[in-house]
């Protein structure tokens, strides 16, 4: 039979905020126990410690902090909309969104499939205090109310299209939602599943319930199994499991905490009374449960077991499991209950039970069970083949088996077989395509500048806090932290050094800003090709030792070049030979690196949008456009190097801080002095015989034009050059050249080639005519590349091209470069990447990592703004007690200083009455303050609003706006893209007609 | 030392090493001591160190948790072991982080374990050859099945870069040049896997009764901390004298004891003092059929690492059914120490 895979979880109980705390607390034996927070009921006016009508014996239960707050603007969910949500929804809402994180998958990646949503619940209080205020129900009153809107609403939010239902069977409410989560998957019926419970105290109404019927606990406390137990303890709770086949989560390499084996739903029937717990139905469930596991009892190493701590409870339940245990031949069965910790989470209590479990199978140790030292003597639970978990309990290599039970006050039973994950072996692609570049990228994606800091905050913490492999991790980042509109990338060769860098930029808002670009563009790379000039000994040395991808395709470029060289380039560069500045060597070996860099740029997922190479530069340009083949660029390259390095000497060239205009005069009579290179409006290179130079040199000088003689060993793209012309030309007719199938920038032309073929007519012209970089570049400006990419092994061309005038339309592409200098290795061109990741690039993440690397690894869940509090008119009172001296409902926080400066800047000047009553209307359909509406927020992406929301806003619209009267519906909805767009049309629609006085005089 | 005819075999599956930082050589050291490189060469004869804190700031910039998690989660990942199936985790250590915690416990919180047994062994140079007989141990016992045996030592701590020694005599000069900082580790396991070495002898034994320490190392607390006590003295004359002579008895004793001839060890692990004293160990110790594994030249005297670091050596040259045989000597109370290993 198949089997469930637990793949992801988080949850929130008393004294434990997150799935962590939660194994801490357990692992302490904590108590999460406290006295009935004010914010719920005045438990001393319900109090009364002996029976009473209408009382409680107990001011104590397991309370969860914060339960009001929650992060609306993270679901762009209006402020109006989340006050009148049930708090069950909203925890439920966040809940599940960690859960889904912490299977490995970015929430955004299940939106539009067929996942299911299963929440037991079965407290259903905010609507009882919302809904009987009749004169307050309004649209989202009666949405955000009702228990039957909370799986929906996760679905709704997460876009999940399968099975969606709220299950209710009281206590076992959570467990059966596991159990038909497991039945969907196993079915086919979905491929994912969520799998919740969540349960809030808003009313005393349970605990005086649980008084009534003589099933309280005195100090709030559930005592599971103990001598001391003497009743129920209420708890509060959220948590949400993501379930999975386990088949499909291995095929995944998908880390599974846990796998459930089998699970079993029956009912008491006819019973001794309808909240009377039945023995024989209890032992029934549990033995179908091991039947549908396949597995025998004595298999079973521990259970988890419901545990109220109510004597008849706790002794109709150890009677059911000794039936199955009680003559086993292995050890006798370990017990123990979570209630013990922090009560009775009534809808979260089967969720509450088997996150405990899997953690426990997780960590291979079951925590002890409090209070149960104190052993209830009358269970004779040895005589039943159990024992109480009085201590931790290791659990031995291999697997074990664990059993789950959770049953319903209305006689509801539910029980569940789980054991340990199968030992997980890494299943990454084992092909022998190149991967790694020797540094892992840390990409995070938030709704708002905020959210971001706030969440690297988070993951910094949660990453210094033990040693996490740095691959891993950020191979996680990419696939998990992905789809909201802030994108942040830092790179980092390790985890200490990544958890300084997210702390630095989490501190400093300015430096998350420069490493955050948005979401919504794609970019626009320009490969510019490093010439003649940039290269050195040993340049990238750092990159080939770092970076396992850059290495194949430098060997693979060094493998092509050596039938031609007669040696190896590659080792000349990398020994740190001086010799790579002769021409001979300098040519193919700015080649095997431009090619070996564009290639490796390519595999990672930057694609050229265009492409130029300064001079030699383009040659590696061509071979990447297609022009010819790997084998015969490294044929031509090596021809025209050598070729060249047999010119005679007595060559040069002059570098002259003028334009060429200016230097026709002093080359006029100069006629072995030519123009070499334009590299700007007044950077140009001459080239011809040194004393010739030498004179124009001094030429220039008196006109205060500043020189530089260059160290070359030839006059480049000069008249000297036309002895090797006719042997180069013969290769090269060999070799021929296509028409380069990428957009190339031609600095033989200046401009774009349109449709010309790279030929030997082209490349012969090429070493005799002058560069016209300047000239190319600027031509390059017309396709708007938002980033340019230096290939090669200094970013010569990224300061060439800052002193060049912008481009038409006034922004410059941002300039990057894998190799900055050279000591430059795997860190550069990793921020490359992070820097195009930011301007909206999707990396292919599975090159920039060797395959060990890409394996998941648990990040913290998302961290939401807690700032929002969200609950109810005041706490319940008996009818007739004195109101509270202060109110308890506690004030929304001031917006920073901060904050208010950037919405004033944002908010449209000076306000008219019709910008004024839109403003108004907005902020009262929403719940937003007026000063909060910028005009760039839009209303369904970042308020929230809905088809409701947008009639009633029509409707205010018109009481305040009487030339309204003729708007429709349809007339108005495509006007409301924004708040300013909004504004912008009321503006418009309500202005006076155009024969007005104002209008003519203006 | 007579093994449980029923023991299991306790076998060494993987080692990892780390080492802090970039290597320091001879001539960056004399720089920032003001010592000479020459003299360092010539009568140290150790090439290159490491160090855990910044050779120019003095910041400290890896602690001996953080070299030891690195060092067991490479051994970890060398013999695919996950560390939630390690039974036990034992370091020898001269220079922990802190007396309390002992060090071991903060590595396995690095480690991202809870609920395993640990133990830190206090010791110098003999530290790691101790872990490695606790841990064998306790496999042996058979009540533990894998378990994480860690060596390490940051001796930086008494690196005082602030101190000028252009003028310091060469007793003096010789603690600061000697050391470097580092730490290994290896699993241990109860049948063959990973590199499938066998660890069939360790000795470890205190023979230093009434004998003055050969090497002090003092820790101060809030009552002495003003003392004007020197932190490390050595008497280095003393371990000229004896460390080579113990030595060959200790090879001696490991043959006996395994029944091996001096002709049947393909490879030896001598004690790893300096470059200098380590050759004229070797020398004496006279195996000249086997291969020498040492490393202390070019890792510096780094203490309980250095077993490790030699196995790591080892483990690269080792073909089946080869022997090695390791010597090591801790000169504080004059302990011998070593052990055997065979591939199978």
């Amino acid at each position: 039979m198949d089997q469930i895979a637990i793949v992801g979880l988080d949850c929130r109980f008393p004294g434990a905020p997150d799935a962590h705390a939660y194994w801490e607390l357990l692992m302490r034996s904590g108590d999460g126990i406290r006295n009935v927070p004010a914010q719920r009921w005045d438990a001393a006016d319900f109090h009364s410690p002996t029976p009473a009508q209408g009382r409680a014996n107990t001011t104590e239960g397991g309370f969860i902090d914060a339960p009001d707050a929650f992060d609306n603007e993270f679901f762009t969910i209006s402020p109006r909309e989340a006050a009148a949500m049930d708090p069950q929804q909203r925890l439920l809402l966040q809940c599940a969104w960690r859960a889904v994180e912490d299977a490995g998958i970015a929430p955004k990646h299940l939106a539009g499939t067929s996942t299911g949503v299963y929440v037991g619940i079965m407290g259903n209080e905010w609507a009882q205090l919302h809904l009987t205020d009749y004169d307050r129900v309004s649209a989202q009153v009666g949405s955000g109310n009702g228990y039957c809107m909370t799986a929906n609403r996760v679905s709704y939010h997460l876009d999940l299209k399968g099975p969606s239902l709220a299950v209710d069977t009281a206590c076992s409410s959570s467990l059966v939602a596991v159990h038909l989560a497991g039945n969907a998957l196993l079915s086919g019926e979905c491929d994912y599943a969520i799998a919740a419970g969540v349960n809030v105290a808003l009313t005393p109404a349970l605990s005086i319930f649980y008084n009534q019927a003589g099933l309280s606990a005195p100090d709030g406390r559930c005592k599971p199994f103990s001598a001391a137990a003497d009743g129920i303890g209420r708890g509060e709770g959220v948590g949400a499991v993501v379930l999975r086949r386990l088949k499909d989560a291995l095929a995944d390499g998908q880390q599974v905490y846990a796998v459930i084996r089998g699970s079993a739903v029956n009912q008491d029937g006819r019973s001794n009374g309808i909240t009377a717990p039945n023995r024989w139905s209890q032992q029934e469930v549990i033995g179908a449960a091991y039947r549908r596991a396949g597995i025998a009892p004595d298999q079973v190493d521990f259970t988890e077991g419901h545990g109220t701590g109510t004597v008849l409870g706790d002794m109709m339940e150890v009677s059911a499991l000794g039936h199955h245990h009680a003559g086993r031949a292995a050890r006798p069965m370990a017990l123990g209950s979570v209630k013990g910790n922090f009560g009775h989470t009534e809808g979260a209590a089967g969720i509450a039970g088997l996150i405990k479990v899997a953690l426990s199978l997780h960590h291979r140790i079951v925590p002890a069970s409090r209070f149960a030292a104190d052993e209830n003597e009358r269970l004779d639970l040895r005589g039943k083949g159990l024992r109480l978990l009085k201590a931790p309990l290791r659990l031995p290599r291999g697997t074990s088996v664990a059993g789950l039970s959770s049953f319903g006050m209305g006689g509801t039973n539910a029980h569940a077989v789980l054991e340990s994950a199968p030992a997980a072996r890494p299943t990454a692609a084992e092909d022998d395509r190149p991967r790694g570049i020797g540094h892992a990228l840390y990409t995070l994606t938030a709704p708002s500048p905020q959210a971001l800091r706030r969440n690297l905050h988070a993951q910094a913490d949660a990453l210094g806090a033990r040693r996490a492999p740095v691959g891993p991790v950020g191979w996680t980042s990419h696939r998990v932290k992905s789809g909201h509109r802030h994108r942040f990338a830092i790179s980092a060769p390790d985890t200490a050094t990544l958890v300084q860098r997210l702390r630095a930029a989490a501190a400093d808002p300015a430096l998350c800003a420069a490493l955050t670009g948005q979401a919504g563009t794609t970019p626009r790379t320009a490969f510019l090709f490093t010439g003649q000039g940039s290269q050195y000994p040993r340049m990238t040395a750092g990159l080939y030792q770092d970076a396992p991808l850059y290495r194949h395709f430098l060997d693979e470029a060094d493998g092509a070049l050596r039938p031609h060289t007669g040696r190896s380039v590659r080792d000349l560069v990398l020994s740190g030979e001086e010799s790579v500045h002769l021409t001979r060597w300098a040519q193919p070996a700015l080649f095997a690196v431009g090619y070996a860099l564009g290639r490796t740029l390519q595999e990672l997922g930057v694609q050229p949008s265009l492409l130029l190479g300064h001079s030699v530069g383009e040659y590696a340009a061509a071979c990447l456009a297609g022009v010819f083949p790997l084998d015969a660029a490294a044929r031509l390259i090596t021809a025209r190097g050598a070729l060249m390095q047999q010119l005679p000497d007595g060559g040069g060239m002059l570098a002259v801080l003028a334009g060429r205009d200016e230097l026709a005069a002093h080359l006029q009579d100069e006629p072995e002095v030519t123009v070499a290179v334009v590299n700007g409006p007044r950077a140009t290179v001459l080239s011809g015989t040194t004393t010739a130079l030498n004179r124009v040199a001094q030429s220039c000088e008196r006109d205060h034009l500043r020189t530089r003689m260059l160290r070359v060993s030839h006059a480049f793209h000069s008249p000297l050059m036309d002895p090797m012309l006719d042997d180069f030309a013969e290769i090269a007719r060999e070799v021929g050249g296509a028409v380069p199938q990428l957009p190339l920038y031609s600095t033989l032309h200046g401009r774009l080639l349109d449709g010309e073929a790279m030929d030997a007519d082209y490349w012969v012209a090429h070493i005799r005519r002058p560069v016209l970089f300047a000239d190319a570049f600027t031509a390059a400006g017309a396709a708007a590349p938002s980033h340019t990419v230096e290939v090669g092994p200094s970013p010569l061309l990224s300061s060439l091209t800052r002193r060049l005038p912008p481009p038409a339309g006034g922004i410059r592409p941002v300039a990057t470069a894998p190799v900055r200098a050279a000591d430059s290795g795997g860190q550069d061109l990793a921020d490359t990447v992070a820097e195009l990741y930011r301007g909206g690039l999707d990396p292919r993440w599975d090159t920039l990592y060797p395959a060990r690397d890409q394996r998941p690894y648990r990040l913290g869940p998302y961290a939401f703004n807690d700032e929002h509090r969200y609950w109810t008119q005041g706490p319940a009172r008996r009818p007739g007690a004195a109101p509270p001296a202060a109110p308890a409902a506690p004030a929304p926080p001031a917006p920073s200083a901060q904050d208010s400066a950037v919405l004033v800047l944002e908010r449209p000047a000076p306000t008219d009455p019709v910008t004024e009553t839109a403003l108004t209307a907005l902020a009262q359909v929403g719940g937003y303050e007026v000063s909060e509406l910028g005009p760039l927020l839009r209303l369904y992406e970042d308020l929230g609003f809905d088809s409701v929301m947008v009639m009633e806003l029509k409707k205010r619209l018109e009481e305040r706006l009487p030339a309204l009267a003729a708007l429709t519906v349809q007339d108005l909805l495509p006007r409301l893209a924004s708040v300013g767009d909004l504004v912008a049309f009321l503006r418009e629609y309500c202005a006076p007609a155009p024969d007005s006085t104002q209008e003519r005089t203006a | 030392m007579s093994d449980h005819p029923h023991a299991p075999e306790v076998h060494l599956a993987s080692v990892g090493t780390a080492l802090p930082g970039d290597p320091v050589d001879n001539a960056e050291l004399a720089r920032v001591l003001g010592a000479n490189e020459e003299w360092i060469e010539m009568f140290i004869g150790t090439r290159t160190r490491h160090f855990a804190r910044d050779l120019k700031t003095g910041t400290v910039r890896w602690s001996l948790a953080d070299l030891c998690a690195q060092a067991a989660e490479r051994a970890l990942a060398a013999a695919d072991v996950d560390p939630g199936d390690l039974d036990f985790v034992v370091l020898g250590t001269a220079t922990p982080d802190t007396l309390m915690p002992a060090t071991v416990n903060n590595v396995v919180d690095l480690l991202g374990l809870d609920q395993v047994p640990t133990f830190q062994l206090q010791s110098g140079c003999a530290g790691a050859v101790q872990a490695l007989s606790l841990g064998r141990t306790l496999i042996a016992s058979g009540e533990y099945r894998t378990g994480l045996v860690i060596g390490g030592d940051v001796c930086s701590k008494h690196l005082d870069v602030d101190r000028d020694l252009t003028k310091a005599a060469p007793s003096d000069l010789v603690n600061f040049v000697l050391f470097g900082d580092g730490a290994g580790a290896a699993v241990l396991t109860d049948e063959p896997r990973g590199a499938r070495v066998v660890l069939r002898h360790v000795l470890n034994r205190f023979t230093g009764l009434g004998r003055t320490p050969g090497q002090v190392i003092e820790w101060f607390g809030l009552a002495d901390r003003h003392d004007d006590r020197q932190a490390l003295t050595e008497d280095y004359k003393a371990i000229e004298e004896h460390v080579p002579v113990m030595a060959v008895e200790i090879l001696w004793e490991l043959l006996g004891e395994l029944d091996w001839s001096r002709q049947e060890v393909d490879y030896i692990l001598p004690p790893q003092l300096s470059g200098r004293m380590t050759r004229k160990i070797t020398e004496q110790l006279n195996v000249p059929t086997a291969v020498e594994i040492s490393c202390v030249a070019d890792t510096g005297n780094n203490g309980n690492a250095l077993p490790f670091l030699q196995i790591e050596r080892l483990l690269e040259k080792m073909s089946d059914g080869q022997k090695a045989l390791a010597v090591a000597i801790e000169s504080s109370k004059w302990i011998k120490a070593g052990f055997a290993l065979e591939k199978i």
